[in-house]
Order: C-alpha cells, then sequence, then structure tokens
C-alpha cells in the first residue's frame, strides 16, 4: 500500500485539489496581467495596440507561454470535471436527500455554484478568443511600423449590447468564482493558520470584486465610447 | 455445584504481591502466542485495551461490540478525568495513599492486593496513554496539569477537558484499530451477547445476536473475556448510554459464574433532574464542578422562591455545613444521601421539589466568568441545551442518578470468574471499588485491567489449561444457540399489549423507590415481590412486533428487559441480606444518629458472592472474606 | 412535567426496510410532545405507539444520548443532526420547534455511508480510515514517564480540539461531496500536531488519505458545511494541517525494501 500511496498523489484526492489549486492560483495571476494589459484600452488605440504588438512579437515564446496557458487551463478544468463527477458518486447519487439545506455557516452561494460559474467562464472563453484573438484582423501602422489593429477589433466588439451584458455576466461568474476559488486554494495547500486566513478570505473577495468589476468595466467603457 | 472462592491473593508483603505473582505466573512464547484465541466481549476501556494488549502479544482476538463501531463504547461519557498517583503536584500523593483513599471511599468492601495493584499501575497508564497521543492538559510549561476530585485531598486527577472517557477510549480503539489493520484482531460490529458456552468446565465460546440480520452465530475461542460493562440501567434511568445492558454477565451468572455485591450501585450526585414520564436517560454533569460551585437548598421547607431572592442567610449550604473538611467536594455516595434527605425534608428546589442547587456565583465572583467559562464551559453549554436555562446567571438544579455499579460477577486477582477461562474486567468485574467507588477511578481500572493485567494473567492461565480441541459444531455450541433461540421465540409468541419499555420503566421504579439511595427491609421485600409479579406479567403480556429475520431493535430491547428482570431481584436480595450500611448502600435501619452509614464488620466484611441454582430455585449465598492485614478497618469520616 | 406548552408535530420519516429495497418517506403524527423532550425521545414516544400497533417501530442509532458516543445520525429538515451549532441529534431538544411544524428525517447519506434500515446507516469507513493510521504505534508497555514530553498548553489545546471528533459522520452527511476529510483531518491534524505522532506522521496521512478515497468518500472542495454541522465545532484548519502533511509526505516520504533478517 505504501508504493502505491506515494504513487498515487497525482491520483489521490488531495494531490489533485492541490493541483486544481495551484492551477487556480496561477490562472488568478494571468487575469491579474491580462486585466492591467486591458487597462491601455482607457490610453488610446496606439498604446494598446503597441502593448499588443510587444507581446505578438516574442515569436515562438509567445507560443510556449501560450502553451503553458492552454495546460494550466486545460488541467484545472479537466481535473476540477473528474472531481465533481466523483463527488457526484460519492455524495450517493443525485437524488441523495428529499431536503438538503445549507447551514448557512459553511457553504456559500459561491462554492455551490463553483462548478456552474466555472462552466460559464469555459463558454466564455472559447467565445472570447473566436470574437478577439481570432476576431477580424484590422491592421494599422503605428510610428511607422504595421501591425494588429486589435484596438478596433475590441472596440467594434463591445458594440452590441448584448455582447456586453454577456460579457458582464461572465465577469460576474469569474468575480463569483474566484471569491471561492481564491482562499479555497490557499486552504487546499494547507495555507490556512488561525492568525492569516481571515485576511486571506478578505484578499480574495478584493481580487474578485476588482478583476470581476475591472474587465466589466473596461466592456462597458468600450461601448459607451463606440468606434 | 460447589463454587470456588479461592482469591489466590499472593502471599507476601502487598508492595511485592504484584511483582512476585508476575514472576511466578507462567509465559508463553512469542511463537506459540498466536495458537491461541481469545474472545474479548465489549470494546470500552476495558475490553478495547485488552483486545489491543493481548493482540500485541501475538494471540488472535475476536472483539465483540454492540455499536457500529468500538469507538463507541460508553467509557467515552467519562467527563472529569483519570487517577494517578504521579505526585506531579508534590502534594504528597504515593501509591500507598491512592490505595488507602480507594479502600476508605470504597468503605472497606474491597479487596487489599486488587486495589494495591490498581494503585501501582495507575502511573503506568497515564504513560501509556500520553504515548499513545491522548491530549491530556498541560500547563504552559508542556507540564500535564492535574485536578482535584471528591474523596481525595491530592490533587491526582490527570484530564482532558470534560471529554477524558472519550480520549481515553479514543486511545484504546486507536490501538486496537492498529491491530486490527494487522489481521491480529476480528472485529464484530453490531453483535450482541447472548450466551457462554462451556465445554469440560470450561469457557470456550460464545453465542452472539448479528444485530442487523437477527441471526444467532457461534465463536470458539481457548478464553473467553468479558468487558461488557455495569448494569445500572436495571433502574431504566440511569447515566448509562441506551445499549448499556447486563445480559452477558447475566448469563454467565446463569451459567456458573458467582456474581458478587450486586446491591452496590453508586448513585451520582450531579445529575440533571428527572423531568417527565417520557424521559429516557439521565444526564451526568461532571463532579469536576464540585470544585467551584456550592451546593445549597433554602433553609425553608417548600421555598417556592426564585434561587436569586432567597438571600443568603436563608440559604442552607449543608455539604460545607456537615463536612467543612471536605465541603463540596465529599464523596458521591455521602453527597447524593444528603442531597436525598433535603429533598425528603422538603427543601427541594425546581419545579419536581427532587433537586437542589450547584451555584457558581461565587465562584463567577471570584475568578471571573472566563476563568469558569474555560473550565466548565462545554459543561454549561450542555446544561443550557437540555434544561433551558442558564448556568451563569441562575445556579443549576442537579440531583443524584444512578451512574456506577461496584458489584459485578465475582472475579480473583487474576480476573478470572469462577468458571476457568471466564475473565471479567473492568466494572463489569466486583474488584476494586468495594461499596462505593471514587470519581476518576473507573476509567483507571477498566484500563488497568485491560493493559497490565489480563495480558499477565491470560497467558498464566492459557500455558497452565489443557485445552481440547473445540469447534462451534460442538453439542455444547449447538445446545446453547438452541436454547438463546427457545428463549428468543418464546418472547416473540407471547404478543401482549405492554411494550418493553414500560416493563423495564416499572421495574425502575421498584428499584430507585427501594433499592435506591435509601434501603429498609419492608421496602426490600416490597421490591422482591413486586418484581417477581413484574416478571410473571412480563411473559404473559410483553409485546414484541417482528421476528428474528432483520434489525429487530424492540426484541433486543425485550430481552434486555428479561434479564434485568431477573437481575433486579438479585439486587434487591443482596441488600436485604446486607444487614449494615456501607458506601453507597445504606440500610435506614443501621445509621448513627447524624445519619451516616453504620458499618457492622463483625458480621459483614466480606463480599456476598451469589450462586445461581436455577430459575425457579434461590440463589446461595457465599461470602469471601476481606482480611485487611494492611490497613485497618475505621469509621468514614470525611468531617 | 406534563404542561399545556405540549406540541402536535407532523413528521415525515425516512422508511427502508434494508439497504437493497425501496424507500419513501412516511407521514407520522407526534402529539403531546413536549418542550423539555429530546429529539430522540420525541421518537421514543411515537416507536412506543408504533409497537402498540403491531408496527415495525422507526429503526435509528442512538446510545450515549449526551452528545459523546457519536452514535446518532439524522438529517433533520435537511441538516446533518438540525443544523444546530455544536449539537448532536440526541442533544436537540424540542423546544427549539413550534406546534405545527414539520419535520423530515432522514438518514446520514453518502456513497460511503450505505443504508442498513430506516435512519440507520453503516459507517465502517470511518474504521477503515481510522485502521489505515489514526493511532500511535506505542504497544502496551513501551511508555516513557508522561512528564518526559513536554508539549506546550497551545499545542496541546489545539490537539485536543481535534481530538474531540466522535466520528458521528456528520461532516460526510452534509457534505456536498461526501467527502470524510474533516475526521480523517482531525485525527491527521491532532497526531501531527504532538511530538508521540510524528515518528509515524508522513506515513500515516498518506495511507490514510489512500484509504480515504478508495472507500467512497469524496473530494473535498472546501466548501466548509462539515465545519459548520460538526457537533464538536471542529475547524478545517486541521483539514488545511493534513492537506500540508499529505504534501510533503508525498514529496519526501518513501521506505526503501530492506532486509531485516539477522543471526
Amino acid at each position: 500500500m505504501m508504493a502505491a500511496a506515494v504513487n498515487h498523489y497525482f491520483g489521490s484526492s488531495i494531490g489533485r485539489k492541490q493541483m486544481v489549486a495551484v492551477t487556480g492560483l496561477l490562472l488568478c495571476g494571468f487575469l491579474v496581467g491580462h486585466l492591467a494589459g486591458n487597462f491601455l484600452l482607457l490610453v488610446g488605440s496606439d498604446a494598446f495596440n503597441l502593448y499588443a504588438h510587444k507581446l505578438f512579437s516574442l515569436g515562438p515564446l509567445l507560443y510556449v507561454i501560450e502553451a503553458g496557458l492552454l495546460g494550466i487551463f486545460l488541467l484545472h478544468l479537466g481535473l476540477a470535471i473528474k472531481l465533481n463527477i466523483e463527488n457526484i458518486k460519492a455524495r450517493g447519487g443525485a437524488k441523495r436527500y428529499v431536503v438538503k439545506k445549507n447551514t448557512g455557516r459553511g457553504s456559500t452561494f459561491m462554492s455551490d455554484t463553483m462548478p456552474w460559474t466555472g462552466l460559464i467562464l469555459l463558454v466564455f472563453v472559447i467565445l472570447h478568443l473566436k470574437n478577439l484573438k481570432f476576431g477580424t484582423y484590422y491592421t494599422t501602422i503605428v510610428d511607422g511600423v504595421e501591425m494588429r489593429d486589435i484596438y478596433k477589433t475590441t472596440m467594434e466588439n463591445f458594440q452590441d449590447l448584448s455582447t456586453v451584458v454577456l460579457y458582464v455576466i461572465a465577469m460576474s461568474a469569474a468575480a463569483l468564482h474566484t471569491a471561492h476559488g481564491f482562499a479555497s486554494s490557499f486552504q487546499s495547500m494547507g495555507w490556512n493558520h488561525g492568525k492569516y486566513f481571515k485576511n486571506v478570505k478578505r484578499i480574495g473577495y478584493l481580487y474578485a470584486v476588482a478583476v470581476g468589476g475591472g474587465f466589466s468595466t473596461l466592456a462597458i467603457y468600450c461601448f459607451l465610447k463606440g468606434v | 455445584m460447589t463454587i470456588n472462592l479461592d482469591s489466590k491473593v499472593p502471599a507476601g508483603p502487598i508492595e511485592g504481591k504484584w511483582d512476585k505473582h508476575k514472576f511466578e505466573m507462567k509465559v508463553i512464547n512469542p511463537s506459540n502466542k498466536r495458537k491461541y484465541t481469545v474472545i474479548v466481549v465489549g470494546t470500552g476501556l476495558a475490553g478495547g485495551s485488552a483486545a489491543a494488549s493481548l493482540a500485541e502479544l501475538g494471540y488472535n482476538v475476536l472483539s465483540f461490540c454492540i455499536q457500529d463501531s468500538p469507538r463507541r463504547a460508553h467509557s467515552i461519557a467519562a467527563q472529569g478525568g483519570i487517577n494517578g498517583a504521579k505526585n506531579y503536584p508534590n502534594d504528597g500523593d504515593s501509591v500507598k495513599r491512592l490505595f488507602y483513599d480507594t479502600i476508605k471511599g470504597g468503605d472497606y468492601r474491597s479487596r487489599e492486593a486488587n486495589v494495591y495493584r490498581l494503585a501501582q499501575v495507575s502511573n503506568n497508564i497515564i504513560d501509556q496513554m500520553v504515548s499513545q497521543g491522548v491530549p491530556f492538559a498541560r500547563e504552559y510549561g508542556g507540564y500535564l496539569d492535574n485536578r482535584s476530585f471528591g474523596g481525595s485531598q491530592v490533587s491526582r486527577t490527570f484530564y482532558a477537558r470534560g471529554q477524558t472517557g472519550q480520549q481515553l477510549l479514543l486511545g484504546a480503539y486507536s490501538g486496537m484499530m492498529k491491530m486490527v489493520s494487522k489481521g491480529k484482531i476480528t472485529m464484530f460490529n453490531r453483535r450482541e451477547m447472548m450466551d457462554l458456552v462451556i465445554v469440560n468446565g470450561k469457557a470456550r465460546g460464545i453465542i452472539v445476536k448479528n444485530l442487523i440480520t437477527g441471526e444467532l452465530e457461534r465463536y470458539a475461542a481457548d478464553a473467553v473475556i468479558l468487558a461488557t460493562g455495569g448494569y445500572g440501567n436495571v433502574f431504566f434511568l440511569s447515566t448509562n448510554a441506551k445499549h448499556s445492558n447486563a445480559s452477558a454477565s447475566w448469563r454467565c451468572y446463569k451459567k456458573g459464574a458467582a456474581f458478587a455485591n450486586p446491591c452496590f450501585t453508586q448513585i451520582h450526585p450531579t445529575c440533571i433532574p428527572v423531568h417527565g414520564d417520557y424521559q429516557s436517560k439521565l444526564t451526568l454533569m461532571s463532579e469536576s464542578l464540585r470544585n467551584d460551585g456550592r451546593v445549597w437548598v433554602s433553609k425553608k421547607k417548600n421555598d417556592n422562591r426564585k434561587p436569586e431572592e432567597i438571600p443568603e442567610e436563608e440559604r442552607d449550604y449543608y455539604l460545607e455545613r456537615i463536612y467543612p473538611s471536605f465541603g463540596n467536594l465529599a464523596p458521591r455516595d455521602v453527597s447524593s444521601r444528603q442531597a436525598k434527605f433535603r429533598c425528603d425534608d422538603g427543601h427541594g428546589v425546581g419545579p419536581t421539589k427532587q433537586a437542589v442547587y450547584l451555584d457558581f456565583r461565587d465562584a463567577i465572583q471570584r475568578d471571573g466568568r472566563e476563568v469558569i467559562a474555560g473550565k466548565y464551559g462545554n459543561l454549561f453549554e450542555m446544561y443550557e441545551r437540555i434544561v433551558g436555562d442558564n448556568p451563569y446567571k441562575t445556579p443549576m438544579m442537579i440531583y443524584p442518578a444512578v451512574h456506577y455499579t461496584m458489584g459485578g460477577l465475582w472475579v480473583d486477582y487474576n480476573l478470572q470468574s469462577t468458571i476457568p477461562g471466564l475473565h471479567v474486567l473492568g466494572e463489569a468485574n466486583f474488584s476494586d471499588h468495594g461499596a462505593n467507588r471514587l470519581g476518576a477511578s473507573a476509567l483507571m481500572q477498566g484500563l488497568a485491567d485491560g493493559y497490565f493485567v489480563i495480558p499477565y494473567t491470560i497467558g498464566n492461565y492459557l500455558a497452565s489449561t489443557p485445552l481440547e480441541k473445540v469447534t462451534v459444531e460442538d453439542n455444547a455450541f449447538k445446545d446453547a444457540e438452541q436454547a438463546v433461540r427457545l428463549q428468543t421465540d418464546k418472547i416473540l409468541k407471547v404478543k401482549g399489549k405492554r411494550t418493553a419499555d414500560e416493563f423495564h420503566k416499572a421495574l425502575g421504579h421498584f428499584m430507585w423507590d427501594y433499592v435506591g439511595m435509601s434501603r429498609n427491609e419492608p421496602g426490600l421485600k416490597k421490591a422482591i415481590d413486586g418484581i417477581r409479579k413484574l416478571r410473571e406479567e412480563f411473559w404473559t403480556d410483553i409485546n414484541v412486533p417482528g421476528d428474528t429475520t432483520n434489525m429487530n431493535l424492540e426484541l433486543h430491547k425485550a430481552q434486555r428487559v428479561a434479564d434485568f428482570l431477573e437481575l433486579g431481584e438479585l439486587m434487591a436480595l443482596d441488600a436485604l441480606e446486607r444487614k449494615e450500611s456501607c458506601g453507597g448502600h445504606f440500610r435506614e435501619e443501621y445509621q448513627t444518629e447524624d445519619n451516616e452509614a453504620k458499618r457492622d464488620d463483625e458480621q459483614y466484611a466480606h463480599a456476598a458472592v451469589w450462586e445461581f441454582t436455577g430459575t425457579n430455585s434461590s440463589p446461595i449465598r457465599h461470602k469471601e472474606e476481606l482480611v485487611y492485614e494492611n490497613l485497618k478497618l475505621a469509621t468514614r469520616s470525611y468531617k | 412535567m406534563s404542561s399545556n406548552n405540549d406540541m402536535t408535530l407532523n413528521l415525515k420519516i425516512w422508511r427502508q426496510p434494508n439497504g437493497a429495497a425501496e424507500g419513501k418517506l412516511v407521514d407520522y403524527r407526534a402529539e403531546h410532545v413536549s418542550p423539555d423532550m429530546s429529539f430522540l425521545e420525541m421518537i421514543d414516544v411515537l416507536n412506543d405507539q408504533l409497537v402498540k400497533k403491531g408496527e415495525d417501530p422507526i429503526a435509528f442509532d442512538h446510545d450515549c444520548r449526551e452528545g459523546i458516543c457519536g452514535m446518532c445520525s439524522m438529517m433533520i429538515n435537511g441538516k446533518a443532526h438540525g443544523g444546530y451549532k455544536n449539537t448532536t441529534t440526541c442533544q436537540v431538544h424540542m423546544r427549539l420547534y413550534k406546534d405545527g411544524d414539520t419535520i423530515i428525517i432522514e438518514p446520514f447519506r453518502a456513497k460511503a455511508f450505505p443504508l442498513v434500515k430506516d435512519l440507520v446507516v453503516d459507517r465502517k469507513g470511518i474504521d477503515k480510515v481510522m485502521m489505515a493510521g489514526g493511532f500511535i504505534t506505542a504497544n502496551t508497555g513501551n511508555a516513557q514517564d508522561g512528564n518526559a514530553i513536554l508539549i506546550p498548553k497551545p499545542v496541546a489545546d489545539e490537539a485536543m480540539d481535534a481530538a474531540a471528533c466522535i466520528g458521528c459522520g456528520a461532516c460526510v452527511a452534509s457534505c456536498p461531496n461526501g467527502s470524510g476529510m474533516l475526521f480523517m483531518g482531525a485525527k491527521i491534524s491532532q497526531l501531527a500536531l504532538l511530538p508521540q505522532g510524528q515518528p509515524e506522521s508522513p506515513r500515516r496521512s498518506l495511507n490514510m488519505v489512500h484509504t480515504h478515497d478508495v472507500n467512497g468518500f469524496g473530494n473535498c472542495t472546501n466548501h466548509a458545511e462539515c465545519e459548520a454541522t460538526c457537533p464538536k465545532g471542529i475547524s478545517i484548519e486541521h483539514i488545511a494541517r493534513m492537506n500540508r502533511e499529505y504534501l510533503k509526505a508525498a514529496f519526501t516520504y518513501y521506505e526503501k525494501s530492506r532486509s531485516e533478517g539477522g543471526a
């Protein structure tokens, strides 16, 4: 049993949830970078396009980074789905109780909806990539250099009210997901200490509001500014 | 059949008896131990520690428990603590003092050599439990903390909050789980022992009922250890768990194991009072509360004022008044009796007038609410949940309740009953507490028996006894199973009108009224007649629905009550025959001028040992004379 | 004292003859329920009436009735042990309910707790996890003096918080994932805090977690519903300590196979 137990880290309940936690925290980090970059939208089209161009000109390195990001995302997603399927079985099937209520001191709306907010984010990411990264390819010239006009693609994308509404909904899902996920990841890694954990939770909530609110604000800004 | 009451106490000075005996007993070499199988019934402190220790030695152990897991045995409910003669607080404790306190606390009705051994191994128990990870309370410096308990003037009680029994039991349970995983203990959960199987005069197996399927099962072994606890539930209302019962002991008694001192029951002074007919059990409030709580009643009779309205000078702090040197920490039997006297005189408090106050007002004023909450917070919460009153604001109401039975199956120094091969440990035996047990000593005795006595003595028994090959197909097993089956069918066939609980409650009333805190001859006779009549009614009017093919909880209950109805009579008979007062046995005819127990050492310095002679004939009362070589018989005083 | 505060309650109780049979909620009426009754006493009275009618009484687990043995196990109105803070089912008293209330009573459910009958479930999984390492290997007779091991009070207190687990399984029953991490975490944490538990700490967490996983318990997703329903108020900090222990053990601990023969 011993050797099996060691090898089972990556198949064990705790090992896998720790990987969900680590990948989740890495994705949280990515969102911060993404949001910071997006704020260049406020500065203007040139600033935003230059920033995007810098990223594009990383060349092969960009592919490595993107592949890594994709890997983290898929690992997070895959493990979470697998854990959830197992959990449905472990609770004894879908019809577990005739009545089941939360005490109000444990589970929250955020924790209960993790699989759903996660799925919303999955759909969102696919659409988001399709509409922006793989969206209409305009070009522009900044400082004498020809580059992709991703600014234009972005602004166009947010001219449709329904897109903005869906975007805000997705970002609310992101906020809910990270509001539980952030502190939860710390707990999973074992970083719950009576002295600090309340603050970890606070930071998690702050993070959720900042990221969800930040992205939503930018989408609304684009809509209001017009092309 | 004649019974052999040779106590087998080794000769020599008391300090060296156990060491000498350990050397003189035969040992079995490690590779031969695995050829022996031992049955252990019960998984409390005694049974759990015995099963784990024997398995560690290499024996094959079959362990049986009535609950769904060995971790739930009723030892778990002990709150206050466990005694050990460590003398860590430097207050003059020693093995000898613990020995003396226990003998005195038991009102000089226990066997000196057993008690001395208990005091000797008490220290090993503390060490053993610490090594198993029991989180005993500690000082900031990291050293173990102690507190005081009734009947003692030193602090020798080790504790883990108000959950000492739980922590010790989980220690024993974890040791068991370790040996289950190693395949040395085979665990049988949800099983109830229905009978003992005797082959060629030796205990060789048991018949058990599978409580889920209702089937009877047979198990054979080389020796049987009974650690099935006490019989306090004969009173219906007691602090025992609902499944605690006397059937295993009682069936052994009917197979020839003598029963000693059945009338010695302990009534614990600090329990939550009874509040209704529907009540199913009584809840104990730890004796440790008496370290800070003051017990009182109103000096006025039938006083209906609220406790806050009764001025200081109209309060009678009767324990402090009568026993100035021990005060509120007077021993359990004494404190219980005084509470009863107050209520009988019309000073009782609360809606039923069957209660006294346990007041923390002064302690809170002295130490602050924080300190008191730190010590007793969980107990206060429990009280509030059950009663609905807040003990920080208004005094607790308490009343005595049946808690522990000192009597039990007779055992010799090796813890063997009068049936060879049947060993009895813990509360199920009679050995160490005499007529009254001191607080924090039950845990000590259970673990002493299981960890440090039986592992030696069972080896001696197995090594020195010729054991024929026995299988569960032998006639003795078939016959025993058949007898159980017949009794079961008989109960199921009655289909009368009254439930098992109704009979149990009726028995409980006889026991509490006449065989309870104080007893007298007419009352005891009345109880005997009443119980006999009730027993006849039981066999014509019991109603048990269902059959034996599944989990029939009502049948289990009825079978236990059938045994209680027989045991109750023996308790009354024993109380009637013991014409003296001692410890928990208070005969109104034998008391001093100030209502204290009056012993008769001339006539009754013995254990009364009862031999079963048949369902319809009277049992025979034998005596094991108690010889005091080291302590002088003295009047027990706590004044 | 029976009083005029007595209540009448509508009970819906899960009845199921055995694990293989179909089960359903059955309606019962409990009359003359005193506010001073415990929840289990209320069911005792109902059972007495059923027995008198020759019906099979409702099977439920219970024993000590003072909140420590961990035997009682009911979902009351969708919450384990009724969902009151630090309270087992046996310590729930009827004064918490009002005349005319409807109370739904179901067994603890999880894949790891197969149903036995009515409200009785089989919680052997808890013992199996304990068997895998919920102990300190200290055979009888090995112990040194209790005071030879110094344990600072805050550490002993923290270990005691974890050790308070009564193994009732409310954590599993209330966990949306049927996970047993709280009772397991409590044991691993208790023994990891204490110096006596150190020598086999890594082995313990690896083996226990593995056994937990293969016995049908689910994965923890940090809802903390276990902490909220735990009748002993055990904190999920102990789960975190287990996670830490497990992580450390998984990446650092291994045993070479060696021959232990000798002369």
